[in-house]
């Protein structure tokens, strides 16, 4: 009497696991990568996603389904600590992909070293965007604390683009006053004239460029060139080359846990390389990155970008690790210097 | 700079949007606001919203326009990041949620398939009984049940349901169960709960129309430990139940582990054929159900001691009897509710094999019950399985509303086989027939509080020495529940 139902059970327990095994395996033919990205890398990866998986489909036959993430590149890298599945993650600055490692330990410490340039395919400054005729006169950074202007740029805390805007004014502030109390305050100053502090880039572009806030964008250069490339506010506003700014090097690099999770190792780490290529690289030119391998991009497509004195990350902080600890971790210069109101 | 009292174009503008933005009693005002009225507005504005502009604007500047369209775009695009933040963290954000009816849950956020519940039922009871001289019962007060549950749903795939019993002298649980919902048509139950016979029974505690049960429950098993198959089919006309269980004695819980290593098989189907349909018959369901298994054993985990419905004991079998062999029950069931009536209707048969060891005596007993229960909601509320869920007028101190009443009523019997006397049982002791019958008033306050008044009487055929019957049972029975 009771080995009946039991072994009903056991049988209707198998058929359930083998139609959900076949499921499984059905819906596994497809392949989609998932780049996890920062903010305004939009239009460039729209565009690389689409070329890429063109030319995989040529070379292997597989339909390559390329997902992209955007957002403020701290909040990206949280979120991708916090389990999303990112296969790949293409980020403002090494800071954020050294947490998903320390943190998530979802790749290796030294995932850097595995592409060439630091793992940057393409690097950008930060530049200043102003209105058209430059109304309130801003040449360079000392103009930003000036009473009465009005400087947009999100929060480092959640945007990579932000710390190195913030990087780019202390690295001037360090060379102009040379001396601690007056850098700081100076940046107290600065992000007094902040009157709205967005969460990433492309929100403090919007802020700018569709809200009409503010004298002054601190932006990336490829921010400010999309700005002045598109008919609706081409003519609208300028692009100021500070005096002084940073090298600031967006790096990429596959998340080996969720690859190996996925089994997309092969396709993610070809369409990582494929950034270094030739088409890769005036990709990036095509969007406002600075290509790291400028020889392979055709002369005509560098002449946009105008020479700019840079400090690096590694020459004036000391690298992306004691930067983040001595600037923007809990308790670093930034609380100090700035107060939500 | 424009002057502050040309009523230019950008002024209209930026008036109509202050306006707007403060809710400012423009009604009110006969002449449109000056630039320096509306840039103090702006600023307590700012003040309130603690955005107040970093730049310390002198009162000349602060009345600029252009100053002034800036403050209000930064205000503009704070809240627009606020409400951009809210929606952000709204969707990663939990939702906790308490009321009356629901009682305390939390859900996790989009697409919130992850849900826990926190439940509670109180029961405590006043209990009188009348011209008890033969057989003396305590008038009491008593905590009946104290169920606090936490039930949910952990994703598409599983729900649970852990009910504890703090009732009593020692807690325990009630229900222990985990549901892996494959689909509405079928869904395992893993772990203790009730086992699907007596329709009674199966209503939950504090639907039942009297404070106890009536006779049937005696004899259908109450909660058991195994593994349940159930679901709903055919637009939920017809629902099911299959399950393999560790055997219950009748009206009793089963045992914590299964000590006679024999299990138990229990069924049921019930039908409402016209449930979707609304019309007078949506109210009827009918059905049956029935269990098999063997028991083999001396003592109340095998043979089962019948309550009256003042829960006194009136039948049980010799000490020396033992369960030998097969315990089937089967009970045909059915209900019918049209508005504010209700009627309950169920019979139930078990027969259990039996042996006395010391002569070698074997019989199978055939015991039997039925009952019909009925109640009119007096103030109008439909009557249901679940009892009146809401009424219409909750009671509240010094107004119109009185909450919903009901009337019940009951009678049902309860037969011992004729071969159970005089050899498995004394008829001195044990009774072999009990009628019952009860009436009782239910006061449903509102839809977490009610009052119950029950008078029930029972008559038994024998169970007394000398051939005589058992006096009859007189009790009075109150309760006051509350439940979440």
């Amino acid at each position: 009497m009771t080995r009946t139902p039991r072994s009903t059970l056991l049988r209707s327990l198998a058929l359930g696991f083998a139609l959900a095994l076949a499921g499984g395996t059905a819906a596994a033919k497809d392949v989609e990568l998932l780049n996890v990205s920062y903010d305004p890398t939009r239009e460039f990866y729209a565009e690389v996603n689409q070329s890429f998986a063109a030319q995989w489909k040529q070379q292997t036959g597989e339909t390559l389904k390329i997902r992209a993430s955007h957002g403020g590149s701290g909040k990206q890298a949280r979120s991708v600590i916090d389990g999303l599945e990112a296969d790949v993650v293409t980020l403002a600055l090494a800071a954020d992909i050294d947490a998903i490692a320390t943190n998530g330990k979802l790749l290796p410490a030294n995932w850097q070293t595995r592409l060439p340039h630091n793992s940057a395919p393409y690097t950008s400054t930060i530049v200043f965007l102003v209105r058209k005729g430059n109304p309130k006169q801003i040449r360079d950074w000392s103009d930003l604390v000036k009473p009465g202007v009005a400087v947009i740029t999100p929060n480092p805390k959640t945007s990579g683009g932000a710390r190195w805007n913030y990087l780019a004014a202390w690295a001037w502030a360090s060379q102009e006053y040379r001396d601690g109390g007056k850098v700081v305050d100076f940046l107290t100053r600065l992000f007094k004239n902040v009157p709205v502090l967005d969460t990433g880039a492309r929100g403090a572009t919007t802020t700018f460029v569709e809200r009409g806030i503010g004298d002054v964008l601190l932006a990336w250069e490829n921010e400010a060139l999309l700005t002045l490339s598109e008919a609706d506010t081409r003519d609208k506003f300028e692009v100021v080359i500070p005096s002084l700014s940073i090298k600031a090097e967006p790096p990429v690099a596959w998340v080996d846990k969720n690859i190996d999770r996925h089994g997309t190792r092969k396709q993610a780490e070809a369409y990582l390389r494929y950034l270094y290529t030739p088409e890769g690289q005036r990709l990036a030119a095509k969007h406002g990155y600075r290509p790291a391998e400028p020889d392979k991009v055709p002369a005509a497509e560098l002449a946009r970008f105008p020479q700019v004195k840079q400090v690096t990350i590694d020459g004036a902080f000391g690298g992306w690790k004691k930067a983040q600890a001595e600037h923007f971790a809990d308790g670093g210069f930034f609380d100090k210097i700035y107060q939500p109101k | 700079m424009p002057t502050p009292h040309r009523t230019s174009s950008p002024v209209a503008w930026l008036s109509g949007a202050l306006a707007c933005a403060l809710v400012a009693p423009a009604q009110a005002q006969s002449a449109p606001p000056t630039v320096e009225e509306l840039a103090r507005r702006l600023q307590a504005i700012e003040q309130r919203l603690g955005t107040a502009p970093a730049a310390t604007a002198t009162a000349d500047n602060a009345a600029g326009l252009s100053d002034l369209d800036q403050r209000l775009r930064v205000i503009e695009r704070k809240l627009e990041l606020q409400s951009e933040e809210a929606a952000t963290r709204a969707a990663s954000t939990p939702t906790v949620s308490l009321s009356a009816s629901k009682g305390l849950s939390v859900k996790s956020p989009p697409p919130g398939d992850i849900e826990v519940k926190f439940k509670g039922l109180v029961q405590g009871d006043g209990r009188f009984y009348f011209d008890d001289d033969q057989y003396p019962q305590n008038d009491t007060f008593l905590m009946r049940r104290i169920e606090p549950t936490i039930e949910g749903t952990w994703g598409s795939l599983i729900g649970f349901r852990v009910t504890a019993q703090l009732a009593g002298d020692s807690a325990t649980t009630s229900d222990v169960y985990l549901d892996l919902k494959f689909d509405p048509r079928a869904t395992v139950r893993i772990g203790k709960t009730k086992a699907p016979v007596g329709l009674e029974r199966l209503q939950s505690s504090g639907s039942t129309a009297q404070v106890e049960l009536g006779l049937p429950g005696e004899l259908a098993p109450g909660r058991d430990i195994g593994v349940q198959l159930q679901g709903e089919l055919a637009k939920s006309t017809v629902s099911y139940a299959l399950g393999v269980y560790n055997g219950a004695v009748d009206g009793r819980d089963g045992s914590t582990t299964n000590p006679d290593n024999d299990f138990e098989v229990a069924a049921r189907v019930f039908v409402e054929p016209w449930k979707n349909d609304g019309n007078a018959l949506a109210g009827l369901g009918f059905g049956i159900a029935g269990s098999t298994g063997d028991k083999e054993g001396v003592g109340s985990n095998f043979l089962p001691r019948y309550r009256s419905s003042g829960q006194v004991q009136f039948f049980n079998y010799r000490a020396a009897v033992a369960a030998d062999g097969e315990n089937t029950r089967w009970s045909p069931q059915a209900y019918y509710y049209r508005n504010a009536f209700g009627l309950l209707g169920e019979y139930i048969n078990s027969s259990q094999d039996i042996r006395l060891p010391a002569t070698g005596a074997r019989e199978t007993i055939d015991n039997s019950a039925w009952q019909l229960s009925a109640g009119y909601v007096l103030t109008g509320e439909d009557a249901g399985y679940k009892g009146v869920t809401r009424p219409n007028h909750p009671f509240t101190v010094g107004s119109a509303g009185w909450g919903a009443w009901e009337l019940v009523a009951r009678y049902g019997e309860l037969d011992i086989d004729d071969d159970a006397f005089p050899v498995f049982a004394d008829p001195a002791v044990a009774a072999r027939n009990a009628k019952a019958w009860g009436v009782g008033v239910n006061w449903y306050l509102n839809s977490n509080f009610k009052l119950v008044a029950n008078y029930t009487q029972t008559n038994f055929e024998g169970g007394a020495p000398a051939g005589a019957d058992r006096e009859d049972e007189k009790a009075f029975f109150t309760r006051a529940q509350f439940s979440f």
